[in-house]
């Protein structure tokens, strides 16, 4: 008002102030100094003064150079206009970053040209690094310092130049240590202090009150910094994320219903990147406490989340699927053939979402409370109890990938639809891992598939969900995705009986069994699914549950594998080592055999057993031949080759003791071909003088460990999640209107 | 003293002044002040001490003495007509009376004599006959139910004043039984009965959260027959309002903590804040239930959870003391309007799970079944057992609820939550229970660690027909690995040959297991409550237990309740009073007759629930289920007609047959279908579903003449016709009859009084009561009750109709 110091400028210019709510700041005008020195270069600057009303609250700005800013907003606080921002494009780095710097110390309020800052500090040759480094660690310090000011503004430009600084200085430094990278970020003798600050702020803001669009650029930010490396566990800062840990942040966020709906599933996926941050090498804080949760409401909280992600993806599957096969076309195309099935399938494929996969997988594999969640029904009612604020401003998509559908979080009252089928995480998963399993062509889906795999290991060897798996009492109807393929018609949806969730996962392994022999065979998944089957077995004969299922078909199933690796010998054993598939195959049928009295449901279904392996004896008998063949002979599969013999004494047994029975039955009766009726009545009379071996360790199996078998394809594994996370986390999403509109209201 | 005590008298305000509006409300000359104030909360300050109670009691006595005789003489409309002018005496009365009675209180025996002297000087009546009344009501055989009786058929407001204060001195559980008569009078009967019913029920509501509810829930149902105008500004709907205000919480502080040392009829202890508090009543009051409000919170920090649906929270007028309970209950009540719009029988089961899931998430709290026995908190509801009944278009269904015994639901701290997960963490993954397994078959089946060093040489033989020979003893210690029953071979030491198993032991003892637990139905989507309702008792708390974080807890039980919604229970529970009234009159009189009334918990008049009998499978799931006829049954359940336990049973069926039979025939009991009749484990059998008795039977197809159900499934359980048991069947039912007889007026009493103001079917026309007491047969000699009974058993066994109904219950509903 006093002092009026305005110059005319041309365009391009700098609009500053330096005033603050109506005194002089001596940093700023310094800077202004300083800036004023430089303005020979092309920099010419305007000074407002305070008071001056010819700007009008909220007029956008725009600029069209490329510079600090391309857009900008006047914002009248309490004593007048503070900021008219616009850009310039500077030959130096060195003036760039002094700039930004005056502007955090002069309270002034724009946002930063994130793109612009990144590829800035990527521009920065290697001798002005040094020049700048102090800047940039002064920038790093005010925007720590910025996270605890009042004004959100602030706050939100601070977390978006502290995103731009990561990311930046990253892509800049890509070979160099991450000890470079603290240095160049923070300096090293004060990185420890500026990164316990910086979590402390997080945190604090993560746990406030304050506003929901603040609360998810925090997560975003460390999304983005989580993320910066290819690899998670050479991001040498996130060191500083294990010591300043945000665990009971992400925690509480899972455990409030509201902020779940609106942060829930970036929490989340943090949550996961976290606790894979040196998983094999050191204590990682994340695990430990992630193992010992046990508050039922967070729990909970997680495993709705994951159970809304994998909802919404088998919704946009199934629509996509409807969609396709509703028109005459689509009718036209299976007329024609399978082929063309292929083709509407890859059409099909939604992105699937291994982020949100890996935290079930982690949850479940390091926190043996979080096996209830599983089985936690999910009835909508649940999610009723809160949502009290209609705010939730922010109509952007997480990560861009498949975000948790608001409506359904926030739906208040179950609609009483009677087709509504009570569902749960585990259902849920069942349905998701259905359709991630019918193509595994793609290297995506096939770790998609193998960490479903992988997960219902985990499922399968832990009692509780063994427990509530074979509950009599929890009867559910899953119906599960089945691949369309010319010989079979698909399943009327309405006629899957409630079943206890087992048959659902047997169902869902004999389906994988019978739909994946081909050439390119997914031995992997093979091997896992066959031990799935295993441990349900073995926990059925332990605990003498009698399982009223048809069984049948997973023998067939299994045979018809048997047949396709006999068949297919040469083919596969150039890259895999069949034996040990076809090992466990037969060893099922062995558990059966000597077992079956503890868990099979019918007295009948143990002579279908015998009259199913006398029917294919066939392919038991070749496979003998295979086996016996290659364990006489020399080579890397001897010893494999004649476990499988050895295993194989009691179904050769079987078949060597009913079919000369079953021949001269045939021979007596004059009848050419026996019914099946016929036939078990042969089986049923004849099994007295059958004696079987029994074997040891049917009932023993390998304990899933994910060190050191698996923690390569972890590894792979959390390496394309965060690139697919970093490439997702824009924080240009959030939209700055968004943002600003509800900020401007605030102050 | 004396000098204040006129200028307060509306509301009492000094422990040791009687409490003057207790004396007008007991005083019967005095035409009461029928003010609203008398409804509401002034009557709050009203103060009940047992002396007080006490005194008012002879005071009131003695006015009976005089004016009982008054009453008699006169007709009730003269009586009416004498009212008026009543009012200047009492102006006299309480200056007077506190004088008078404080003098006698230092000899109560001679209270009596005093008083009815001078009650005599003043208003000259005939002593003799008031002394018969008097000395009834003070003998030691005046009990609840002549209380009750005289309450109901007295038109004397005096003796109905009296009564009301002698309730005060009967144990509580005997006028609990009572309530629904108490309460149903006072909604229907005149003001005098209601008056003289209040301060009893005013001062219970005081002491007790249960009895609180208890009375709410009852006021509304009974009140619900009542046209909507009147019922709106009932009194039944008044106090009825007052009690879910809260505002009739204990009196002192020092009673919210520890009512047990609470002295049955002095709640104010303190002068001091009982004086303050009659000063401005009202205020008072609202002020202190805040204050109490946010004690609670503390106290109970399960509140909050209870109270975490919004729509609670939202309605803050809701009081605390109360609520929890009341949004269990309604929360309950929630999920069965919610069941009934599903469609099938299977949705309805999923979706009874998946809400009482949720339930659990807000457990433990302070809440209760309030059909158990004894005082608890419920911790857990055992979600994935509960099953949903077979309805046609409601939605029953049966919970089973864990609660944690405690000394007292009121006072004793809420248990603290143990995630369900929590269990996992007692027992080691090793040690997790075996489903069901005894120890021996644990010990069989369990595997330890392969013996893989055995492995290989068991394996060098690899040509099948060496497997015939028998091998050394090189697997005696992996004996862990062996189907079980070939370890049971092992360790009876018969044969040291584990290595080869006959497969035909394998099928044998397959269909061997699957033969032994033949007692266990098979799942039925359609029919979920058959396997449920079939698994004995104790085996299902053993599971259940095991299941439960809370099982390791020594106070730890399994309750089970059936939640009805949208069912009428009233007409229930008006049954179960009359079978518990009989039970006991046969046990008084030593009849063998064994019934089985089960608990009705009335919430309102379309909703409640019912203590289910445990142990206990309906007829009709016995013969679907099994096939059978019912003696085959039996023979199949509890052995040979030689054997011990097949007589018992029988002895069992004999009796309780009796008893329903004689149940069936008093009271009318229609509907007698298979799904109706229960069968439990040691061979009873259980009469369920009252909906049709006395004047209402269903759809009046006129089905059913006969008297009870005797088909000649019954008959041969019980031997046949000519069998000694269906002799002493008949004998029974006539012994059981005389006894019922002798007590006639305890029964008609209960449904007497329940008639009052009521729409139910059961009273439908005029002749309910006539026709129910003829059926007592007062005037037959007991040769010709013999004869009676034989005509009964003899109609009801050659009834068609009984053949006719299940034929049409067949039909129509699928029962058997």
């Amino acid at each position: 008002m006093r002092e009026k110091t305005v110059k005319k400028v041309k365009s391009p210019y700098v609009y500053v102030s330096r005033y603050i709510n109506g005194s002089e700041c001596r940093k700023c005008s310094e800077m202004l100094l300083n800036l004023e020195k430089i303005s020979d270069r092309g920099i010419i600057l305007r000074l407002n003064a305070k008071g001056s009303t010819n700007v009008n609250k909220s007029r956008k700005v725009q600029t069209d150079t490329a510079g600090i800013l391309t857009e900008g907003y006047c914002e009248t606080v309490n004593s007048g206009p503070l900021i008219i921002l616009c850009s310039y494009t500077y030959s130096t780095s060195t003036m760039f970053f002094s700039l930004l710097f005056f502007y955090f110390c002069s309270s002034l309020m724009f946002q930063v040209n994130l793109e612009y800052l990144e590829s800035k500090l990527e521009s920065v040759d290697g001798e002005e690094v040094q020049r700048i480094q102090d800047n940039i660690n002064s920038l790093f310090h005010h925007c720590v310092q910025a996270l605890g000011e009042e004004h959100q503004i602030k706050v939100v430009n601070a977390l978006q130049t502290l995103c731009a600084l990561f990311r930046g200085v990253h892509q800049k430094n890509k070979s160099a240590s991450g000890f470079d990278i603290i240095n160049m970020l923070m300096g090293f003798d004060k990185a420890e202090q500026r990164m316990k600050d910086l979590m402390e702020r997080l945190d604090s803001l993560l746990c406030g009150d304050g506003s929901e669009s603040l609360k998810s650029l925090c997560l975003k930010l460390l999304l983005c910094l989580v993320t910066v490396t290819d690899n998670i566990s050479q991001n040498t800062i996130l060191e500083y994320v294990m010591i300043n840990s945000i665990f009971e942040a992400i925690l509480q966020i899972l455990s409030d219903v509201s902020s779940r709906g609106q942060h829930g599933y970036d929490a989340v996926v943090l949550l996961a990147l976290l606790v894979n941050y040196r998983k094999y090498e050191s204590v990682n804080p994340y695990i430990v406490k992630l193992s010992i949760v046990d508050d039922e409401p967070t729990l909970d909280g997680m495993g709705m989340v994951v159970h809304q992600a994998l909802t919404e993806y088998n919704r946009q599957y199934k629509d996509k699927e409807e969609e396709n096969q509703g028109g005459f076309f689509s009718t036209l195309t299976s007329m024609v053939g399978s082929m063309f099935i292929a083709d509407a399938d890859e059409k099909l494929s939604v992105q699937t979402n291994e982020a949100i996969l890996l935290a079930l997988y982690e949850a479940v594999h390091l926190n043996r409370n979080f096996i209830t969640v599983l089985a936690q029904s999910h009835p909508e009612i649940d999610i009723a109890v809160t949502p009290t604020t209609p705010t939730p401003t922010t109509p952007t998509t997480p990560l861009g990938t498949t975000p948790p559908s608001l409506d359904m979080m926030n739906n208040p009252e179950l609609p009483l639809d009677p087709n509504l089928q009570t569902s749960n995480l585990l259902i849920t998963f069942l349905k998701y891992a259905s359709i991630v399993m019918q193509d595994t062509k793609d290297e995506h889906r096939l770790n998609s598939a193998r960490l479903c795999l992988i997960i219902l290991t985990c499922i399968a060897e832990d009692q509780y969900a063994d427990a509530f798996l074979h509950d009599d009492n929890m009867n559910f109807r899953v119906n599960l995705h089945r691949m369309p393929m010319r010989h079979r018609k698909k399943a009327v949806d309405k006629n899957i009986p409630s079943r206890p969730l087992v048959c659902a996962v047997l169902d869902l392994m004999v389906e994988f069994i019978v739909t994946h022999m081909m050439k390119d065979f997914p031995m992997d998944l093979y091997l896992r699914c066959v031990q799935i089957i295993h441990k349900l077995l073995c926990y059925q004969k332990k605990c003498r549950i009698r399982l009223h299922y048809t069984w049948r078909e997973l023998w067939s199933a299994l045979i018809n594998l048997l047949k396709f690796l006999l068949s297919n010998e040469t083919t596969l054993l150039a890259k895999h080592n069949i034996f040990h598939l076809a090992l466990l195959v037969v060893n099922l049928f062995n558990m059966f055999i000597t077992y079956g009295d503890t868990f099979l449901p019918t007295s009948n279904s143990y002579d279908e057993l015998y009259y199913e392996i006398v029917r294919m004896h066939q392919v038991f008998d070749n496979l003998y031949c295979m086996v016996l063949r290659v364990s006489t002979n020399t080579g890397q599969w001897k010893e494999a080759a004649s476990k499988v013999t050895h295993a194989l004494v009691n179904v050769r047994a079987i078949i060597n003791h009913f079919n000369p029975k079953i021949e001269s039955y045939a021979a007596v009766n004059h009848i050419s071909q026996l019914s099946e009726e016929q036939v078990l009545e042969v089986v049923r009379s004849n099994y007295d003088t059958l004696t079987l071996k029994l074997q040891d360790g049917l009932d023993q199996f390998e304990r899933y460990s994910e060190q050191p078998k698996e923690a390569a394809f972890f590894k792979e594994l959390v390496r394309s999640i965060s690139l697919n996370v970093r490439k997702n986390v824009s924080l240009n999403t959030l939209s700055q209107d968004v943002l600003l509109k509800e900020f401007s209201t605030i102050s | 003293m004396d000098d204040t005590e006129p200028d307060l008298s509306p509301t009492p305000s000094d422990q040791n002044s009687p409490s003057p509006s207790l004396s007008i409300s007991s005083s019967p000359s005095l035409s009461l002040p029928s003010t609203p104030s008398s409804e509401g909360v002034g009557e709050l300050s009203l103060v009940i001490d047992a002396e007080v109670a006490q005194r008012a009691c002879q005071e009131v006595l003695q006015k009976v003495k005089l004016q009982q005789v008054e009453g008699d003489v006169t007709d009730p409309q003269d009586r009416v007509g004498q009212d008026p002018p009543g009012p200047p005496a009492p102006a006299l009365t309480p200056t007077v009376k506190p004088l008078k009675i404080r003098e006698e209180v230092d000899d109560p025996e001679g209270v009596a004599p005093g008083s009815v002297k001078s009650a005599r000087r003043r208003q000259r009546h005939n002593p003799s006959k008031q002394s018969w009344l008097l000395r009834l009501f003070e003998s030691k055989l005046f009990d609840v139910s002549m209380a009750i009786s005289y309450l109901h058929n007295s038109k004397e407001p005096g003796v109905q004043a009296y009564i009301g204060n002698r309730l005060f001195s009967f144990p509580h559980e005997d006028v609990d039984f009572y309530l629904p008569q108490l309460l149903n009078m006072y909604i229907h009967m005149d003001e005098d009965v209601g008056d003289a019913i209040k301060p009893y029920v005013v001062h219970r509501c005081r002491q007790s959260i249960s009895f609180s509810l208890q009375c709410a829930w009852l006021l509304g149902a009974y009140s619900s027959d009542m046209h909507i105008s009147t019922q709106r500004h009932s009194r039944g709907t008044k106090l009825r309002k007052l009690i879910l205000s809260d505002e009739l919480k204990p009196a002192g502080p020092r009673a919210r903590r520890d009512p047990l040392t609470l002295t049955p009829f002095c709640p104010v202890t303190s002068p001091a804040s009982g004086g303050e508090h009659s000063l401005s009543p009202s205020k008072r009051t609202h002020q202190r239930s805040k204050s109490d409000a946010t004690v609670s919170i503390s106290l109970s920090s399960n509140l909050k959870r209870t109270a975490s649906n919004p729509k609670v929270e939202s309605s803050q007028d809701e009081p605390v003391r109360l609520a929890p309970q009341r949004e269990f209950i309604k929360s309950l009540m929630g999920i069965g309007k919610r069941l009934a719009t599903l469609p099938t029988k299977e949705q309805k089961t999923q979706r009874l799970i998946s809400e009482l899931s949720l339930l659990n998430h807000k457990l433990p709290a302070r809440v209760w079944l309030p059909t158990a026995a004894f005082d608890h908190h419920v911790v857990r509801v055992p979600h994935t057992q509960a099953v949903v009944l077979n309805s046609k278009d409601k939605a029953p269904y049966l919970i089973y609820v864990e609660v944690l015994e405690c000394e007292n639901f009121e006072t004793s701290s809420v248990p603290i939550r143990i995630p369900e997960n929590r269990i996992r963490s007692t027992r080691s993954v090793e040690n997790l229970p075996d489903c069901g397994m005894t120890a021996e078959q644990r010990a069989g089946s369990f595997s330890i660690v392969p013996n893989y060093d055995n492995d290989d040489e068991a394996w060098s033989v690899d040509d099948i027909g060496e497997l015939q020979v028998e091998l050394p003893e090189v697997h005696t210690n992996s004996c862990d690995n062996i189907s079980q029953f070939s370890v049971d071979s092992i360790t009876s030491l018969e044969s040291k040959e584990p290595v080869f198993i006959a497969a035909g032991d394998i099928r044998r003892r397959l269909s061997e297991q699957l033969a032994q637990a033949p007692t266990t139905f098979k799942r039925d989507p359609e029919d979920p409550s058959a396997v449920a309702l079939k698994e004995p008792w104790e085996e299902k708390v053993r599971r259940i237990r095991e299941g439960s974080p809370y099982g390791h807890l020594p106070n730890w039980r399994l309750l089970s309740v059936i939640v009805k919604c949208g069912d009428d229970l009233r007409q229930e529970l008006l049954a179960f009073q009359v079978l518990q009234q009989l039970k006991s009159i046969w046990e008084q009189e030593r009849v063998p007759l064994w019934i089985k009334p089960y608990k009705i918990l009335v919430l309102s008049s379309d909703s409640g629930m019912i203590e289910p009998v445990v142990n206990a499978v309906s007829l009709h799931q016995v013969k679907k289920q099994s096939q059978l006829s019912l003696l085959d049954y039996f023979l199949q359940e509890h052995g040979a007609t030689t054997t011990e336990e097949f007589l018992t049973a029988q002895r069992n069926f004999v009796q309780s047959c009796a008893g329903y039979s004689l149940i069936c025939y008093l009271l009318q009991v229609k509907d007698r279908h298979n799904g109706n009749i229960l069968l439990d484990a040691d061979g009873h059998i259980i009469h369920i579903d009252f909906g049709f008795i006395l004047s209402s039977s269903p759809k009046n197809l006129g089905f059913e003449t006969s008297a009870f159900k005797l088909t000649t499934e019954f008959v041969d359980v019980m031997g046949g016709p000519d069998g000694d048991m269906f002799n002493y069947y008949k004998m029974l039912m006539l012994q059981g009859l005389i006894a019922a007889r002798k007590h006639m007026d305890r029964v008609l009493q209960i449904v007497e009084i329940m008639q009052q103001g009521s729409q139910l079917p059961c009273f439908h026309g005029s002749s309910t009561m006539r026709g129910l007491k003829e059926r007592f047969h007062m005037s037959l000699t007991e040769e010709q009750l013999q004869l009676l009974i034989d005509q009964l058993v003899d109609g009801s066994m050659r009834s068609l109709t009984t053949k006719l109904y299940d034929g049409f219950q067949y039909l129509t509903n699928g029962i058997m």
